[in-house]
């Protein structure tokens, strides 16, 4: 068992960010839109995380931090997709193609 | 530390509030009369505003004030709370916005129903935005940015049998989220570098860090893009003109008059507090970020055809002023160090006040826009042509807020631009100041225009077919507007008060750089 590599870990946390913003820029689906949302907040997290590698003492708040940020993820999760249910009434479909009668 | 205690005072009358208006709702049924509720309301607000003025008398006294929530000590992290003057100029706008909505409210929302989850969720949204004014560690500051984003978001849904509330609010949310998630990013990288998120601690540690000169420059520009996308800046503003219109009018007011500021603020705080602008240049970002979002927001605002989206765009206009106001006064500090000092209080001043003024005056406009399409139940422009004319009182403090934006010079929005514009031009020598803010005054030129055309459409043409029956709003709708209409006009008359109070703020957010 290898000591934990902050180099590696932080990366992974830059790729899910970087994976996160693709999935939603790319997927017009409005789930898939959330589990890009969750996944940038996993990145988040995991780079809280990763610095506590480097240094022992961030551990107790980084700990604290990312407890407080997942079950903040979670409300956003919800409340997003609520909105979904809503939409889906509304179109009978989650694609976000349907939704573009707004104008960007 | 017991008198400290205050601070948290407003957040928590907020919160409770919030939690016991479905109680007072159930009440109200049981006795057959649910008014209760917005009266519940209206008393939670008046008295969240009463004890800020308690923590204002208490932080003129004092300077600031510091309180500490945590089992860790203040050096680490922990939960902390930190109150200047420029955090009570926020929380006391947001407040007093809030109860003018309330009060709007009582009427405007009366055909709709779930009316006690629309008062909790406009109390979080508020406690939210006091908290992230007092929050002294960035970590709660997210705490309290989320718990405003999430009521905003679900506020904006609020009609949600029809399509257009949820489509913005989906937009809105995605958008959002990933700025604050951005902005998250950039708090856990200062936290692996410094092993602390204490605003104050951050500020100390930051220069004796040995990084490389690229990662502060990174976390800036992840800070501005994060909050920016709730402050709407250009290019990141395109949530904003669909959710405002989306939203119930007060909702709009709430959104446009302090939402949007809440992110300028959080920039600012950021920005000015923990990085020092001697040492690092985002003024340079600032100022070109406000220019872009001063051109772009005005030429799109010229395309509109309804009147919320108008005013809309006209938001993102004066958060460009806001921004290079801001922007303006962190290059003269890069730029002159300490002897650009007094630009930059000039500066900084001028936005402070623009941010009031803003706020007030966008409040006033979206409350009387959804006066005007309570009564002709339209929102296009060229079928409220003359609406003005039907409804004397809600027509001349309209007008009053497109004055006061236009920048006409007895009302308050003249002085703030004329601070932010003088303080662009105190250096003739410098060509970047000189020709910034030649940009910035010929769109001020263009945006009277627009307003001044607006005002015309409403005002003075002959009505439309949609506004022949039109009449005057009840008085409970009426009122907030013609208040916050007085107020520009007493304040652009006596700006003296208002402007020494901004200056306070201004040497307490520039108060780490001295002078």
């Amino acid at each position: 068992m290898s000591t934990p590599d902050f180099t590696l870990y932080a990366t992974t946390a830059i790729f899910l960010y970087i994976i996160g913003i693709y999935g939603i820029a790319v997927r017009r689906n409005m789930i898939r839109t959330i589990i890009g949302l969750e996944i940038i907040t996993a990145g988040v997290n995991l780079n809280f995380l990763a610095f506590t590698i480097l240094n022992e003492d961030l551990l107790p708040l980084a700990q604290y931090f990312v407890a407080i940020s997942i079950v903040i993820g979670a409300a956003v999760a919800s409340l997003a997709l609520m909105i979904t249910v809503q939409a889906y009434r509304h179109y009978g479909s989650v694609d976000l193609k349907k939704l573009s009668r707004l104008r960007w | 530390m017991a008198e400290s205690w205050i601070i948290l005072q407003p957040i928590i009358i907020l919160f409770a509030g919030a939690l016991l208006t479905p109680l007072i709702e159930s009440l109200g049924r049981a006795i057959k009369f649910e008014k209760v509720r917005d009266a519940f309301a209206i008393i939670i607000f008046g008295l969240s505003l009463y004890s800020l003025l308690g923590i204002y008398e208490e932080v003129q006294r004092q300077g600031q004030l510091t309180y500490f929530l945590s089992p860790y000590e203040p050096q680490v992290g922990g939960v902390s709370f930190f109150v200047d003057q420029f955090s009570v100029f926020m929380a006391l706008l947001f407040c007093l916005l809030g109860l003018f909505v309330s009060i709007y409210s009582v009427k405007y929302m009366e055909d709709d129903t779930g009316l006690d989850k629309y008062y909790s969720l406009l109390m979080v949204l508020v406690a939210g935005l006091v908290g992230i004014s007092f929050a002294g560690d960035l970590f709660n500051l997210f705490i309290f940015w989320e718990a405003m984003s999430l009521s905003s978001y679900a506020l904006v849904a609020f009609r949600k049998y029809r399509w257009e509330p949820i489509e913005a609010s989906f937009k809105y949310l995605v958008m959002s989220t990933i700025g604050s998630l951005t902005a998250l990013y950039a708090m856990s990288i200062l936290y692996g570098l410094t092993g602390t998120l204490n605003i104050s601690q951050l500020a100390a540690i930051i220069p004796t860090l040995k990084i490389p000169s690229q990662i502060p420059y990174l976390i800036i520009v992840a800070i501005i893009a994060g909050f920016g996308v709730t402050a709407s800046i250009v290019p990141f503003h395109f949530w904003l003109p669909d959710a405002h219109p989306a939203a119930p009018s007060g909702i709009s007011a709430m959104l446009s008059g302090v939402v949007i500021k809440a992110g300028v603020y959080v920039i600012a705080r950021i920005l000015f507090t923990i990085f020092n602008p001697v040492a690092f240049d985002f003024g340079t970002i600032l100022v070109i970020f406000g220019i872009i979002t001063l051109s772009v927001a005005n030429f799109m605002a010229l395309l509109q055809r309804d009147i919320k989206r108008l005013l809309a765009f006209s938001s993102i206009v004066n958060i460009g002023y806001i921004i290079f106001g801001f922007g303006i006064g962190a290059y003269a500090l890069n730029v002159y160090g300490t002897a650009g000092y007094s630009i930059a209080t000039l500066a900084v001043m001028g936005a402070i006040f623009h941010i009031f003024n803003h706020a007030i005056g966008k409040g006033l406009l979206f409350l009387g826009a959804g006066c005007f399409i309570h009564e002709a139940g339209t929102r296009d422009l060229v079928d409220l042509e003359g609406a003005g004319k039907k409804m004397p009182w809600t027509g001349t403090s309209f007008s009053l807020g497109l004055l006061t934006l236009a920048g006409v010079p007895p009302l308050s929005g003249f002085w703030s631009k004329l601070f932010i514009i003088l303080a662009g031009f105190t250096v003739p020598g410098n060509t970047f100041m000189v020709v910034t803010t030649s940009l910035v005054v010929l769109n001020a030129i263009f945006a009277a225009a627009y307003y001044l055309w607006l005002m015309q459409r409403l005002m003075l043409r002959a009505p439309k077919p949609k506004v022949e029956r039109a009449h005057e709003v009840p008085i409970l709708m009426v009122l907030p507007v013609v208040i916050l209409g007085l107020i520009t006009v007493i304040l652009g008359l006596w700006p003296f008060e208002i402007m020494g109070f901004a200056e306070v703020a201004t040497r307490s957010l520039l108060g780490l750089i001295g002078g």
